[in-house]
């Protein structure tokens, strides 16, 4: 089965009473970005993963996971 | 916008299509030189995203990663159209001649409209998502 990149970022986001654009402010990237990020569509450099995690004051394997690992 | 621009652009063809433009008379050279004009400018509204006008900050946001990943799929895009339309007309000579200003219209219009549609359509889908 195909490796993909999973995220928590929703309910991390939704946990804190972030929105997309709030979120998108609190790291400096458009909308846009956390939105394709939040669903899979767009996979992040390892930078704005880090930045994404911090802002969650978590780790990056806490918002991020391989998913179809065998 | 940029699928709309391609589509002007696009459609901006028909005077190629409809008639032969030789750069002989002073029309043709205009017509020829706006081409050449068009092309350049899409070409920079591909390169930099837009937004000269805007702030620096407001810049690097439009030109944030997912952009970029977006902007590099519209270059693979052209390169290919590029390559699949010189293969094409390559083809062609074996039954008629085409000119090398027609053959390079056609690789530079096909390619450019191809990679701003792309970039246009991925930007548009990733903005509404969510």
């Amino acid at each position: 089965m195909a490796e993909g990149l999973g995220n928590r970022m929703r309910e991390e986001r939704n946990a804190r009473g972030l929105t997309q654009v709030a979120l998108a402010e609190q790291i400096g990237v458009s909308r846009k970005t956390i939105n394709t990020v939040e669903n899979g569509v767009f996979i992040p450099s390892t930078t704005l993963a880090l930045k994404i995690a911090r802002a969650f004051g978590r780790s990056v394997d806490d918002v991020f996971y391989l998913t179809g690992e065998e | 916008m940029m699928p709309l621009l391609a589509a002007v652009f696009l459609t901006g063809q028909a005077v190629y299509a409809l008639g032969r433009v030789d750069a002989g008379s002073t029309i043709d050279r205009v017509k020829v030189a706006a081409w050449v004009a068009w092309a350049l400018a899409l070409l920079a509204l591909l390169a930099t995203g837009g937004g000269i006008f805007r702030g620096r900050e407001i810049r690097k946001l439009m030109d944030d990663e997912s952009t970029r990943a977006n902007r590099n799929q519209a270059y693979a895009v052209g390169f290919w159209l590029a390559m699949g339309t010189t293969i094409t007309i390559y083809g062609l000579t074996a039954f008629d001649t085409i000119a090398p200003r027609e053959s390079l219209h056609l690789i530079v219009t096909i390619a450019v409209a191809g990679a701003l549609v792309t970039f246009g359509y991925r930007e548009r889908r990733d903005h509404l998502g969510g």
